[in-house]
């Protein structure tokens, strides 16, 4: 009988159903989306954030239609995109996870992070930093919402800074004086390091300077890695790495951990989310560190770059897009949640929704940083992110390129601007085997 | 047993009675039955996981999921012809794993050969005592798991870990293992560990099937030990050789468990040192299939060639010898 459904194929169907929900359940696999018997939707959610857990369990607590189960994947470099990718390709992703800035047009090109604009609400819309909301938005269409929003500032060891005599630069010019200073007094000491695997660093500080690594304005992905700005910065480093005026080595090992533990390096350019990792990290410094503005190039007109942050996508597997959407706005914009992640005492996330930097300012513990008010020092900064900066479309292995040269020159081979150079060259046979329209001007 | 055939006839008489004829066929029929059925398995493992692979490789490298203009429309698959392989081959970064594969197997296929081969002579000649202990610890190696020992070998690399770097440092030899100019050393250092007991045992027994009356004959005209090994063993033993040399070579192309150890420990090992990690990246980090798929195919294509090559190189020199 075409066109109308047996009477056994419906039996079948309504006997697999409550199967299919108790095996989902059993595994507790991810996009198990399901009803539960009062009504209740059912989603699943990942995260490598620390405080998700508590956030979660808050959004339980409070919720009795949505029940989110979170499952705590490792670090989207660790594997956890990866793992997201594979799962999509499965077909159970789960309904919500976790996408970082520079990755969001990726997993978007390849269909795992849905279209969200219609469910996202004009009221969350008006409520979200437009500088964020920008970064996950491709040809007017939202793929992910911003949770955090993190402008790169300057973390300092004050005790340090005053016993070497150094001031807190304000300009870059006076950072690479300071570095001399720190250099000159203490062999032993540097003002900073250069993360040979800070493919993000680097392109805050790009971002900061007015470049323009990736544009869709005229329809194509635009690549230029190596335009003005850029080269500017990439001699800059590689000065103060010629002066021996700097660390060169990678931030995520232990040989950077001590490092820090032994008080080897006087400050770090990061993101805002870093002040929590610090005091969780070191407690023993508490009281040793203060944060200040990023060195600028031009005093007079302040930008910066962002360093970190985090989005929130619903991917193609959700079954329960409406649940998974108001799970992410009760995420992001609840001053409940900014509390129960605040509570976890390792963050100190910049929320996206300004409205919530006074929750922050609130909950957030001043002690470690001898009281100084560091949420109103990042709600400044954030303001002076400069607009307009785009990732590209396969941020991670353009970003491990250019790490692989930064180590590289780290090692006496090659230069700064090479590693650049080979991450643009390796970046364009990517974008062309995805059939993307590219094109390849400085801008 | 069943599956010999009857010796045939040198000539085939036209007279022969049918029944004999009959008799001739049926006995084929069977030889063909058993031949299928001995090479069944063979044929479903070659066709399982070589030739199903490699059709679904090349079918990939051809295909991509498109979308139009900046990427974010819905999918559709298109034949995208050679687009993939383009990309491929102007990718600077294909183009130097290539390039590190060639000069890892310069370095390691002669000293790979030519190592096993000193060994073997070495035994087959006497001069090591204790000749059944010697072979079993050079073979040993072979039988731990290649990520086991690059394992072992990333302990004993790694300063602040290794007691060889400790030990040399004492004697003020500062050495890094793992630096720009001394990793691929290090990592052919691994292969040879791995490998060179179990190629050794093939030129041993290579050797022993080496007729005594040559040798002897070699010595009775004079021949030191020296070079009755050079001159006479090794140009007999020489289809092995040219078969150790190609399987090396083949196994050397493939690159991939060592440095991806390795890099974890050390930056100058990047995610596409070799082909096969370009590959593991493209498909697992870059999402990229259609370009793992092509640079699969590059590759495969690439062994293929320099195998000929081997062989045809070989067999010309072989019959110049000959002449």
């Amino acid at each position: 009988m075409p066109g109308r459904p047996s009477r056994r194929s419906l039996l079948a169907v309504t006997a697999a159903a409550p199967m299919t929900g108790a095996l989902s359940a059993c595994s507790g696999s991810a996009g198990s989306t399901s009803r539960g018997r009062g009504g209740t939707t059912r989603i699943t959610f990942w995260s490598a954030l620390r405080g998700s857990q508590e956030v979660v369990d808050a959004f339980n607590k409070t919720h009795d239609r949505i029940q989110v189960e979170f499952q705590q994947v490792p670090s989207g470099a660790m594997g956890g995109y990866a793992k997201l990718s594979n799962a999509a390709r499965a077909g159970n992703a789960p309904d919500v996870a976790t996408i970082e800035y520079p990755q969001v047009p990726g997993f978007a090109i390849d269909g795992v992070a849905r279209d969200i604009t219609s469910l996202l609400s004009q009221r969350l819309r008006a409520k979200l930093l437009p500088q964020a909301l920008g970064l996950t938005t491709f040809e007017k269409r939202v793929f992910s919402v911003p949770l955090d929003v993190e402008p790169m500032v300057l973390h300092y060891r004050t005790d340090l800074f005053d016993a070497y005599g150094v001031e807190v630069p304000r300009t870059w010019d006076e950072f690479a004086r300071s570095a001399r200073t720190v250099r000159d007094k203490d062999r032993e000491r540097r003002i900073a390091v250069f993360p040979t695997d800070g493919g993000t660093q680097f392109a805050a500080w790009a971002w900061q300077a007015g470049a323009q690594w990736f544009d869709t304005r005229e329809g194509a992905w635009n690549v230029s890695l190596t335009d003005r700005p850029t080269r500017e910065v990439a001699a800059y480093w590689q000065r103060l790495v010629d002066e021996d005026l700097l660390f060169v080595n990678a931030t995520e090992s232990r040989h950077h951990d001590a490092q820090l533990g032994d008080g080897l390096i006087l400050a770090r350019l990061t993101g805002a989310w870093d002040a929590g990792s610090q005091m969780n990290a070191r407690p023993g410094q508490k009281g040793r560190w203060a944060i200040a503005p990023l060195p600028q190039w031009d005093p007079g007109k302040p930008v910066v770059g962002t360093h970190g942050g985090s989005t929130f996508a619903v991917t193609k597997d959700s079954k329960q897009p409406e649940a998974a959407m108001e799970f992410i706005e009760w995420q992001v914009s609840h001053p409940d949640a900014l509390r129960a992640r605040l509570s976890s005492g390792t963050s100190s996330q910049y929320p996206a929704v300004p409205d919530l930097v006074a929750v922050g300012r609130e909950a957030f513990d001043r002690a470690y940083y001898s009281g100084q008010d560091i949420y109103r020092l990042f709600e400044e900064q954030a303001e002076t992110i400069r607009d307009g900066w785009v990732w590209g479309p396969r941020m991670t292995a353009t970003q491990r390129v250019m790490q692989d040269g930064f180590a590289r020159a780290g090692g006496g081979k090659g230069s700064l601007i090479d590693a650049v150079r080979a991450a643009h060259d390796g970046t364009m046979p990517d974008l062309k085997a995805l059939g993307l329209s590219i094109t390849e001007h400085s801008t | 047993m069943t599956t010999t055939a009857p010796p045939a006839p040198a000539t085939r008489t036209p007279d022969a009675p049918v029944s004999a004829r009959r008799a001739r066929t049926r006995a084929r029929r069977r030889e063909h039955m058993a031949c299928g059925v001995l090479m069944t398995p063979f044929l479903i493992l070659l066709v399982a996981v070589f030739l199903i692979p490699v059709g679904t490789a090349v079918w990939l490298s051809f295909f991509s999921d498109d979308q139009p203009g900046l990427g974010f429309g819905p999918e559709r698959t298109v034949f995208v012809g050679l687009r993939s392989y383009t990309a491929v081959l102007t990718d600077p970064t294909f183009l130097g794993s290539l390039g590190t594969v060639v000069l890892y197997c310069l370095i390691y296929i002669p000293l790979m050969v030519l190592g096993a081969l000193a060994l073997a002579l070495l035994l087959d000649s006497g001069v090591v005592r204790l000749r059944a202990w010697a072979q079993l610890g050079l073979f040993l190696p072979h039988a731990v798991p290649g990520i086991i020992a690059a394992l072992i070998w990333l302990y004993l690399y790694t300063p602040g870990l290794s007691p060889v770097v400790d030990l040399l440092s004492k004697g003020d030899i500062t050495i890094d293992f793992l630096g720009v100019h001394t990793v691929l050393p290090s990592i052919v250092n691994i292969a040879l560990w791995s490998n060179l007991g179990y190629n050794m045992v093939i030129f041993y027994a290579a050797l022993q099937a080496v007729p005594r009356e040559v040798i002897e004959a070699a010595v009775v005209d004079g021949a030191g030990p020296v070079r009755t090994a050079l001159q006479v063993k090794a140009p007999l033993v020489r289809s092995s050789i040219v078969m150790v040399a190609m399987f090396t070579l083949i196994w050397a192309m493939q690159l991939f468990t060592e440095p991806m150890l390795l890099s974890q420990s050390s930056p100058m090992i990047n995610s596409r040192f070799s082909p096969s990690m370009y590959i593991y990246d493209a498909a697992f980090t870059r999402n990229n299939y259609g370009l793992a798929a092509a640079a699969s195919v590059i590759l495969l294509l690439c062994t293929v060639a320099l195998s000929y090559g081997v062989t045809r190189w070989t067999n010309r020199s072989q019959k110049e010898a000959a002449r």
